[in-house]
């Protein structure tokens, strides 16, 4: 047999290995445990890393493709570890109109990251979303907790060295 | 399952029908005849209600409820051609095309390109705009012409996705994918693979695996049950491309292991395209793996097979007519003592052939010299592997078994027929226990996994029967006990024996053990071998140990039933011949062979003639070489594992001249002046068959069981025994794994190409340290030697190899017959 085609074997120590099964305690492996699992797997973790779906899988004996499906279903669901910094480029309608798309390309471009990614320096993760509620500032967007209005592709570079 | 239906009254389209209570409308239509243009639904699938294509309406509910979904209720009055009711579909249709490239079917010009865009050149050259290689079976073109499609009045949105070709057997173009939700429900519901999920929502919505995973990395079996599903040519066959619609179909026994699954080879004039699960209940339940269903055309297929006979003059080839190479066989085979003899056919060979081969060898030379290759493969387990057998039970079986122990089995490529009944009996609530040293893809189902290493294979199974003993105190709480207790509370416990064990050096032990296992719970094996006809070369006498009907090559009872049938007056056999014992063996004058056998089984010989659908290796000197079939285009029968007759169906021509097995054997003997060989069909064949194997009787006898399986003989070892030997001269530990691809003695990765990205084969894995001290890197060649043993591989370094131990696997027809378990590895200076 190949091993190396089959992702089968756990890459986690037993330290990181039972830190998942305390998790996972509460609940009895059933179909129906996989929402909220990974819920609770995403509030601890901050995030459903590769190791976390595996972990889910062997528990509930669910393939990892079939947990990829129902998480990237919802958009609650994040994929990649946090940045020291987040940003939101927002895509309303508001700010669809005055160049949001245009904004989130450029960010793309300025950090080399895709949306829903994280930079691989973990400076950065990059988010679009929709409507931020400040929709009379558009184009908006959002960086840790402050708000950057009427933005434009000029100003962003500037905007994106303060944060380190 | 469902209570006795009542049928229920319902109107559609001014039509009064009776039907089934718990019927669609969908499938109340379907069963009167009534067409209503569908997309995402589909017979063996749950209805999923997503393409909305199906939209009907019904008098009293509002809106247009989809037919696939919507149950029928007495006296609903349904109609389904209604102006409105057309015209929404069409909206919708649009929509769909919409995102989907469709020059094809609105283009002014299709029904006239129609009539030019197949040449008759040599190579495949296609005229006309083809974007899609599902021409003429898409299913979207159908339901496009029926709703009178000519223009699509959206603006068209190209995904412009990347096509997916990175993978084996089949390739994605998923902008042509109408998100119908076919193959992901086959995935998950039907073949429990759980490939495919839909990812991501709304306009992003795409299928695959998770991450941007190839389906090679995430577990798919390449089974290709989505393929056959999806309605347009999103999913495509990659050596099917381009090949058009089957013009027929012929159901018929797949021949590459001894599940025996059924499958229905598609035709198109006189070549196999393709080769469909046949919905056979009582075996694969429309299940194939890898090798039966994306395998059979290229092998069969192959530019390489056999054409006509030649003989060899010096080291050239020269082409002879059938007769005159018929003619020379006889006079070789006439100036031969029959002690000079030696015959070693392929079990893949139907039992019609293998039948014929041991009369031929026996009635016609006078010789007992008759063998298969199975020997090499099984070795020293012969008699153990065999007596599992006799306690085989049905694949269907595991569907009412409450435990099932799978040791040393892997399901994700071959066998994988069984690997969907495991997964479906533990939906069900079976509990599977596994024991392997290898991780395996059972182990996500699995309720116990247990990994002994190679070496502790034996001490644990060991333990487990003694834990199962009728008397034995079981108070202790270790997994092994748990492992007896879930067994010995079973009901209908089965086990399943994988070829991992084979390759293991004390493994007539190991299946010993497993047999007393079986007796102590009262349980079934099913031993799955890996030759599809080991079982019918048994009861068909191909050994020297074994006379047709499995029985003891002396025992007098059949000596005299053989004597009275083949009309002979004198039958001794004192001798037993072991195709094995070469250098012990004096040099036999003739050799036969049937089907290409292991380097190590090769006689030396004056003569050799060679029957096979491929060319003898070019190393290797046959004097003759006959052309013969496929059993894609043979007729006759297989026995599979759990002792099934099962109807072998000719679906094309052999190519050239290429015969069958026994008429070119039959002729020879013919020649030879040997009577009891003129048979004019495999049905006389049978017919004498059915003297000495129940179920050969009537013409109908596929699919008869021969259960349980009776036979009785002894198997002689081969005098090649391993030697456990631990001596500083061989510091390592071998641990060697087979790969069961093999048709008639050739691994099929010499004809399939995308086999060879399934396995690695061939490399030897080493840990970095001891590379070091040997003085050797990656893609280096090595020797490794052991007493009596000596093969020569590539090397890998792998950082996960535990130093002091080497890994290696190897396709099943290089299987060396035996595995020395300590060997030396140097670097090939050569
Ligand atoms: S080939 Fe089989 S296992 Fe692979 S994705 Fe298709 S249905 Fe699933
Ligand atoms: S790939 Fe084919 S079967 Fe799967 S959703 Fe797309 S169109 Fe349907
Ligand atoms: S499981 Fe065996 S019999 Fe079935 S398709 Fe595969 S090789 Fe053929
Ligand atoms: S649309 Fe951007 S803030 Fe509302
Ligand atoms: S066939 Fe009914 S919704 Fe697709």
């Amino acid at each position: 047999m190949n091993t190396e085609i089959t992702r089968a074997g756990s890459s986690l120590n037993q330290e990181e290995h039972q830190s998942f099964h305390d998790l996972f305690e509460a609940y009895n492996g059933h179909e129906g445990d996989l929402v909220p699992l990974l819920q609770k797997t995403q509030e601890k973790y901050g995030y459903l890393s590769q190791e976390a779906i595996n972990e889910i899988s062997r528990f509930l004996k669910i393939s990892e493709n079939q947990i990829f499906g129902v998480a990237t279903f919802y958009s609650q669901f994040r994929f990649n570890a946090p940045g020291r910094h987040s940003i939101k480029v927002c895509l309303g309608t508001a700010c669809h109109v005055r160049g949001g798309q245009v904004l989130g390309e450029a960010v793309g471009r300025e950090l080399d990251v895709l949306p829903g990614e994280t930079t691989d320096d973990k400076r950065f993760d990059f988010q679009r979303v929709a409507c931020l509620g400040c929709c009379a500032l558009a184009p908006v967007i959002q960086i840790d907790s402050d708000i950057h209005s009427r933005m434009s592709v000029i100003r962003l570079k500037g905007i994106l060295e303060k944060y380190e | 399952m469902n209570k006795q239906s009542e049928p229920v009254g319902i109107i559609i389209d001014n039509r009064q029908l009776q039907a089934a209570s718990g019927m669609t409308i969908l499938q109340a239509a379907e069963k009167n005849n009534i067409y209503i243009p569908t997309l995402c639904a589909h017979k063996d699938l749950t209805p999923f209600g997503g393409c909305r294509m199906c939209i009907v309406e019904v008098e009293g509910m509002r809106g247009f409820p989809t037919a696939c979904t919507t149950p029928i209720q007495e006296g609903m009055i349904v109609r389904t051609q209604t102006t409105q009711v057309n015209s929404v579909r069409a909206e919708i249709l649009q929509l769909i095309l919409s995102e989907h490239p469709v020059s094809c079917l609105i283009c002014d010009e299709a029904e006239e390109c129609k009539k030019y865009n197949v040449t008759t050149r040599k190579v495949g050259v296609t005229t006309g705009c083809r974007y899609c290689p599902n021409d003429s079976q898409c299913e979207l073109h159908d339901v496009a012409e029926k709703l009178g499609i000519k223009e699509i009045g959206y603006p068209i949105l190209y995904r412009n996705l990347r096509v997916e070709k990175e993978d084996p057997f089949f390739d994605r173009d998923y902008n042509l994918c109408i998100l119908c939700g076919r193959c992901v429900r086959m995935c998950q519901e039907i073949r429990t693979a759980g490939t495919l999920a839909f990812k991501k929502r709304g306009h992003q919505t795409i299928i695959g695996p998770a991450y941007d995973r190839t389906h090679l990395e995430a577990g798919c079996e390449f089974c290709g049950a989505c393929v056959s599903v999806c309605p347009t040519g999103a999913l495509s066959e990659k050596t099917r491309k381009w090949e058009g619609k089957a013009d027929r179909e012929e159901v018929t026994t797949c021949a590459f292991c001894g599940i025996g699954c059924q499958i229905r080879l598609q035709i198109r004039g006189d070549e196999i395209i393709g080769s469909l699960p046949a919905d056979d209940p009582l075996v694969n339940n429309g299940q194939l793996c890898v090798k039966g269903r994306f395998c059979v055309t290229e092998t069969v297929n192959d530019y390489r097979r056999l054409k006509r006979p030649y003989k060899t003059v010096g080291i050239t080839r020269v082409d002879i007519p059938f007769n005159e190479a018929i003619d020379i066989a006889a006079q070789k085979l006439a100036e031969c003592f029959p002690d000079d003899f030696g015959m070693i056919v392929s079990p893949n060979c139907t039992n019609e052939d293998l039948y014929i081969a041991q009369k031929f060898t026996r009635a016609a030379i006078g010789s007992n010299n008759i063998d298969t290759s199975t020997r090499i493969f099984y070795g020293q387990s012969i008699n153990s592997y065999l007596n599992l057998t006799k306690m085989s039970v049905p694949l269907s079986t595991l569907r009412k078994s409450s435990v099932i122990l799978c040791v040393g089995l892997d399901t994700r490529f071959a066998r994988s027929v069984a690997g969907v009944e495991l997964r479906i009996a533990t939906r069900r609530g079976a509990k599977l226990i596994t024991i392997n040293s290898h991780e395996h893809n059972l182990s996500l189902i699995a309720e116990k996994k247990l990994y002994p290493a190679p070496d502790n294979m034996l001490e644990i199974l060991n333990s487990i029967e003694n834990l199962t003993k009728l008397n034995s105190n079981n108070n202790d709480k270790g997994e092994l006990s748990i492992v007896a207790t879930m067994l010995k509370g079973a009901k209908f416990p089965v086990i399943l024996v994988g070829p991992d064990l084979l390759s293991l050096p004390d493994s007539p032990a190991i299946l010993d053990c497993i047999a007393r296992i079986t007796r102590n719970i009262e349980g079934g094996i099913l031993p799955l071998p890996s030759h599809n006809n080991f079982i019918g070369s048994i009861f068909m006498g191909a050994y020297p140990e074994a006379l047709p009907g499995g029985i003891r090559y002396d025992s007098d009872i059949n000596i005299q039933k053989i004597k009275e049938l083949w009309n002979r007056d004198s039958l001794d056999y004192d001798g037993h011949w072991n195709s094995l014992s070469n250098g012990a063996d004096p040099k036999k004058k003739v050799i036969y062979l049937i089907g290409e056998a292991p380097y190590a089984q090769r006689p030396s010989c004056d003569y050799m003639i060679y029957q096979n659908i491929y060319h003898p290796p070019s190393s290797y000197s046959a004097n003759l070489v006959f052309p013969t079939t496929a059993f894609t285009e043979n007729e006759g029968s297989f026995i599979n594992g759990e002792g099934r007759i099962q109807k072998v169906r000719k679906g094309v021509k052999p190519p050239g001249e290429a015969r069958p097995d026994w008429d070119i054997l039959c002729q020879i003997a013919r020649k030879l002046g040997k009577t009891g060989f003129d048979y004019s069909s495999v049905d006389d064949i049978r017919k004498e068959i059915a003297n000495f194997v129940d179920g050969f009787g009537d013409a109908e006898f596929g699919n008869r069981a021969l259960v349980p399986l009776i036979f009785d003989i002894d198997m002689n070892i081969p005098t090649t025994r391993p030697l456990n030997i631990s001596s500083a001269d061989f510091p390592f530990k071998l641990d060697l794994s087979i790969i069961e691809h093999s048709y008639r003695g050739y691994p099929l990765t010499n004809w399939v190409s995308g086999l060879k990205s399934l396995y690695i084969e061939g490399q030897l894995d080493i840990n970095h340290e001891d590379a070091k001290i040997i003085g050797i890197s990656t893609g280096d060649k090595v020797m490794v030697t052991s007493l009596n043993f000596e093969k020569t591989w590539p090397v890998k370094i792998n950082e996960r190899q535990p130093q002091g131990k080497v890994s290696v696997t190897v396709p099943m027809s290089e299987f060396p017959g035996f595995i020395p378990k300590q060997v030396n590895v140097r670097k090939n200076d050569v």
